[in-house]
C-alpha cells in the first residue's frame, strides 16, 4: 500500500493519515491507457480549400460600381512536359510562363504523394512580382484559375492546388495579423 | 539441542529452507525480479495524460469505405459540413446513395448530375429553415479517392456549386511541411 503521512496532531481524533490502495489504481490507470489507446486517432484529416467563384444575389438597393477586370494566375496543366503560367485581365493576357513539369512522387503506403516544388517556387515569385492583393488590410485574394484535361488524376489536382496554395501572405484577422495562403483556386470549365 | 527459531514449512517435519534457497537464487542469480512501483506508475500517469492531451471527444470524421485520400501540406482545419463521398462510381451524402457518376465518365464530358444536385439542395433548404435569417455558408467537403479522373471531380464540383454549395473542401490527410515550403 502507498501511504501518505501529513502528519498533524496525535490522540484519538480520526488519523490524518490517508492511504491508496495500490492495485485498483494501477487496474484504474491500465483500463484508462486501453480505452485511450483504443479510441485514438492517430491520422489527422483536414481539408483543401476551392471556390466555385458564384456572385452572390442581386442588391437592387446599392448601385453598382464598374469595377476593372482583376488580374488572375490561369495555372495549366494539360501537357505532361510543361506546365504554362498565365496571368490575365479579363480576356486579355499580361503575362505567360512556361514551367518545366518535374513530378516528385512520393510513395507512403498505399498513398502516392505528388508534388510539384517547382511549380510552388515558380508561382510563389509570380505573385510576389503581379500579385494584387499583399496588402495585410485587403480581405481578398488573388484568384489561381486551374485548367486541366478530364483524364487527369485526383492527386495530381491536389498536387498541383497545393503547390498554388504554398505562397503565403499576412492578412489581419481581428486585430491579429496572420499567414494565409496568397491565392483562391477554382476551376476552369472547359 | 540449541533451540531454534521454527521456519516456514511444508510439512511438520519438511522444512521450506530448499524453497527459499531456490528462490533467493542459492549461489546462482535470482529467479525473483522486482518491480519498481514508483516508476511504473510515473510511467502509467504520464502515458494517460499525453493520451488524454490528444483524446478527441468529437470522433474521428467518418471516411467512406475503399477510398484512398491523396495528401496534401497546404491544408485546413476540417469543419462540420455535409460529406458528398465518391466511392467507385458511386455517390453518397453523409453516407446515403446519391447517384453516380457512370454517365460523366461515359460521356467524357462536365455535366450536372441531378440526383446529387436534388439532395444537396433540399439539404441546403432544410438548412435555411432551421436557421431563419442567417447566411448560409454553402460549405461541402469532398471525399475523392486519389485515382479519380478529373472529369468526375469537376462534375461533382460544379454541381456541388449549382446545388448552392461554392464553397467546397476536398478532404486530404495532413502531411507535415517541408522545410522549404
Amino acid at each position: 500500500m502507498g501511504g501518505v503521512d501529513v502528519g498533524g496532531p496525535k490522540g484519538k481524533r480520526k488519523s490524518l493519515d490517508s492511504e491508496i490502495n495500490m492495485i485498483p489504481m494501477i487496474d484504474l490507470l491500465m483500463v484508462t491507457i486501453s480505452f485511450l489507446l483504443i479510441t485514438a486517432v492517430w491520422t489527422h484529416m483536414a481539408r483543401i480549400n476551392a471556390d466555385a467563384q458564384v456572385p452572390g444575389p442581386p442588391r437592387p438597393d446599392t448601385e453598382q460600381v464598374k469595377q476593372e477586370p482583376e488580374k488572375q494566375l490561369h495555372v495549366m496543366m494539360q501537357s505532361e512536359e510543361k506546365f504554362v503560367l498565365v496571368w490575365k485581365q479579363g480576356n486579355q493576357t499580361v503575362d505567360s510562363i512556361d514551367v518545366p513539369r518535374k513530378d516528385v512522387v512520393i510513395q507512403e503506403g498505399a498513398t502516392q504523394v505528388i508534388r510539384f516544388p517547382d511549380l510552388a517556387a515558380k508561382i510563389e515569385s509570380e505573385w510576389k512580382a503581379k500579385g494584387q492583393h499583399s496588402n495585410p488590410a485587403d480581405k481578398k485574394l488573388d484568384q489561381a484559375i486551374l485548367h486541366t484535361d478530364n483524364k487527369t488524376e485526383f492527386k495530381y489536382l491536389i498536387g498541383v492546388i497545393d503547390a498554388v496554395y504554398q505562397t503565403h501572405r499576412e492578412q489581419m484577422i481581428g486585430s491579429k495579423v496572420d499567414k494565409v495562403s496568397a491565392f483562391n483556386v477554382t476551376f476552369a470549365v472547359n | 539441542m540449541p533451540i531454534k527459531t521454527p521456519g516456514r514449512r511444508l510439512m511438520a517435519h519438511v522444512g521450506l529452507e530448499f524453497v527459499q534457497k531456490k528462490v533467493s537464487g542459492g549461489g546462482h542469480r535470482s529467479t525473483n525480479a522486482s518491480l519498481s512501483l514508483t516508476s511504473m506508475i510515473d510511467f502509467l500517469v504520464v502515458t494517460v495524460v499525453f493520451l488524454l492531451m490528444t483524446f478527441s471527444a468529437s470522433g474521428e470524421t467518418p471516411i467512406a469505405r475503399g477510398l484512398t485520400l491523396p495528401k496534401a501540406e497546404n491544408t485546413m482545419d476540417m469543419i462540420d459540413a455535409p460529406m458528398v463521398a465518391i466511392v467507385g462510381s458511386q455517390l453518397l451524402v453523409d453516407g446515403a446513395p446519391a447517384g453516380n457518376t457512370r454517365a460523366v465518365e461515359e460521356a467524357d464530358r462536365l455535366q450536372r448530375i441531378d440526383e446529387l444536385f436534388n439532395i444537396l439542395k433540399a439539404k441546403r433548404e432544410l438548412w435555411k429553415q432551421m436557421h431563419p435569417g442567417k447566411d448560409f455558408p454553402g460549405v461541402v467537403v469532398l471525399q475523392i479517392d486519389q485515382n479519380i479522373k478529373a472529369i468526375v471531380v469537376k462534375s461533382v464540383f460544379q454541381t456541388s456549386a449549382f446545388a448552392g454549395f461554392p464553397n467546397v473542401s476536398f478532404m486530404c490527410n495532413s502531411i507535415p511541411k517541408s522545410p522549404g515550403g
